[in-house]
């Protein structure tokens, strides 16, 4: 998506963010600019840190999702980073500030979505761990992820490069600080996506694979691969599980509805394509009273209409014999 | 001498026949509108008119591929419909002749940055209806090299097609034709113009549809339009082309009920 381009989005918006003002910015600046991040105990020394149900906007700042952290015996280990670097510092006063005088042993990535992992920067890339697809994948989009977020979030972003992890997560468990850690190396949101269980607390971390009361997203998805994980969650022991966006569940609250979406999703789709429908007059299907209430659920199936229709229409439609 | 200065004089009026002021105010108030009335609608009387409507997100989610869909159906008498993006670099995407089907058309654009939708739908009588819509974008839509180009042998799939025929009622059908193809703009680096141009559309040698496609058409053209075709038809003809004069034909059984 870069090609030829010598000059990214992102460098001209760090350009005419140091000379000047910043329209965009609507009067804040750079030292205005904060995260208020709170620290929530979902399990003894576990913590969720809960962004907004909302989408990437200038007043949220990107901050739209679930990070974590929680102490083991060693130090403290950190599930995701946020999405920039401002954040990231942020979340790292925040660590301190809540279990103080420990230090940071691992930090997780569980996909390259930029929401996830723009906060790495502050962080020492060889604490940093993610399966290698994931790794992978924040080599090929990291770039084009920043200049998109900058253009979405403006000067929160200043500063921001992408950091990809140092460590390759190839095991299925791993002792961490003292800690045992059980890991699911899953794909389905993306093709790569990494869950974590701590075994001591029973906190299941499940990154984007879970959403609750807020519409999944599907930008790099396959349907069916995401559900056959889902599934993979459900079965797989825990007290609770922390969604990548939403509150955490103590039930199978989370994997259940985005199952049940995501059943939806797929059949709403097939039915649209099927009928012949334009994508625009798939956008506008009517979306069932159970999923009424889940955070941005009409822009994000407008969006997964572009990102799945074709696959769709490429599996349903008839072949034609063509001549010449 | 007299002659001469009559002569340039001619051709002035003739190469600027609009001046400034001269065209309705533009509702999307795009820089480009002038521009664009004068080089594409300036024809013909030019209305903005909603019952053109043009359904696209506000926001494009993938800048090589923002859906459109036109309906114009609340007109009478349509000849033709002609659309553009006002600051793509190369701003004509298509233009529409439903001989004999409804004034609808869905497809899909690149757009190389934010902006206005722009569609003409041409009367009997000569006039432009206009309607339109602005759409949000990040950059480079029409710059970036299409997906194909990432696999290998690409040209073994050219010009594979897959299409839906579902009969609304006795005389209105929904067809929707996806024909692999690259629709290379030209503005990608070290990749020439290469793109679908033409989709003909007959039913016992009448013409349905014409259809003309330009460079911002996003890859592997997907088109979907409503033939008035009868109950008596069986087959609809279809023939395409690309600007290599490569062709392509095939022909599309047209079911005689409506589907459930």
């Amino acid at each position: 998506m870069q090609a030829g381009r010598r000059y990214t989005r992102r460098d001209f918006f760090g350009i005419a963010a140091s000379g000047c003002a910043c329209v965009a910015c609507g009067g804040a600046n750079a030292q205005t600019l904060r995260y208020d991040l709170k620290a929530v105990e979902i399990a003894p020394q576990s913590y969720a840190v809960y962004g907004a149900q909302e989408y990437f906007t200038f007043q949220n700042g990107g901050n739209i999702v679930n990070t974590a952290f929680f102490g083991v015996p060693d130090g403290v280990v950190v599930v995701d980073t946020g999405p920039s670097r401002r954040y990231g510092e942020a979340f790292q006063e925040l660590i301190a500030a809540t279990l103080p005088g420990r230090d940071v042993v691992r930090v997780f990535n569980t996909h390259h979505h930029p929401d996830h992992f723009f906060g790495n920067q502050v962080f020492d890339r060889g604490l940093i761990a993610a399966p290698q697809t994931v790794i992978d994948n924040i080599d090929v989009d990291g770039v084009a992820f920043a200049d998109n977020l900058y253009r979405l979030v403006g000067d929160w972003m200043r500063g921001t490069e992408p950091v990809a992890p140092g460590l390759v997560i190839d095991m299925d468990r791993e002792d961490v600080g003292g800690r045992a850690l059980s890991y699911l190396r899953l794909a389905g949101h993306t093709s790569a996506d990494f869950a974590l269980r701590d075994d001591a607390t029973g906190v299941l971390y499940a990154g984007d694979l879970a959403f609750l009361d807020r519409a999944p997203t599907t930008p790099h998805a396959d349907l069916d691969i995401w559900r056959a994980s889902l599934r993979t969650l459900l079965a797989t022991d825990r007290d609770v599980l922390l969604p990548g966006h939403g509150p955490a569940d103590p039930k199978n609250d989370a994997i259940l509805q985005t199952l049940d979406y995501l059943d939806w999703l797929d059949g709403s789709l097939r039915d649209a394509v099927q009928k012949g429908l334009t994508m625009t007059e798939a956008m506008a299907v009517p979306i069932p009273d159970r999923f009424a209430a889940l955070g941005v659920v009409r822009s994000e199936f407008e969006r997964s209409v572009v990102h799945l229709f074709e696959r769709f229409e490429d599996e349903l439609y008839e072949s034609v014999p063509v001549a010449d | 001498m007299k002659r001469i200065l009559a002569a340039s004089i001619l051709s002035v009026s003739l190469a600027a026949p609009a001046l400034a002021g001269e065209f309705p105010e533009d509702p999307l108030k795009s820089v480009m509108w002038e521009y664009m009335a004068e080089r594409f609608f300036s024809d013909g009387k030019i209305v903005f008119d909603p019952r053109v409507r043009v359904h696209t997100p506000d926001s494009a989610e993938n800048q090589m591929l923002v859906p459109v869909t036109v309906d114009a159906r609340g007109l009478w008498g349509v000849r033709e419909i002609l659309v553009v993006a006002d600051l793509n670099p190369l701003p004509h995407v298509l233009t529409f002749h439903p001989d004999q089907a409804e004034p609808f058309i869905g497809f899909r654009l690149k757009v190389e940055q934010a902006t206005a939708i722009r569609v003409g739908v041409k009367t009997v009588d000569g006039t432009w209806y206009m309607g339109g819509k602005v759409i949000d974008a990040a950059g480079g839509g029409c710059t970036a090299p299409a997906s194909v180009h990432s696999t290998k042998n690409w040209m073994a799939s050219l010009g594979k097609t897959r299409a839906l025929v579902r009969r609304i009622n006795d005389d209105t059908l929904r067809v929707k034709v996806r024909m692999k193809h690259p629709m290379d703009t030209g503005l990608a680096d070290g990749i020439p113009v290469f793109h679908m141009n033409r989709i003909g559309v007959e039913s016992g040698g009448d013409s349905v549809a014409r259809i003309a496609l330009y460079e911002p058409v996003s890859e592997d053209p997907t088109v979907t339009i409503m033939p008035k075709v009868a109950k008596q038809a069986s087959v609809l003809d279809f023939s395409a082309s690309d600007t290599e004069g490569n062709t392509y034909s095939y022909h599309l059984p047209v079911p005689a009920e409506p589907a459930l």
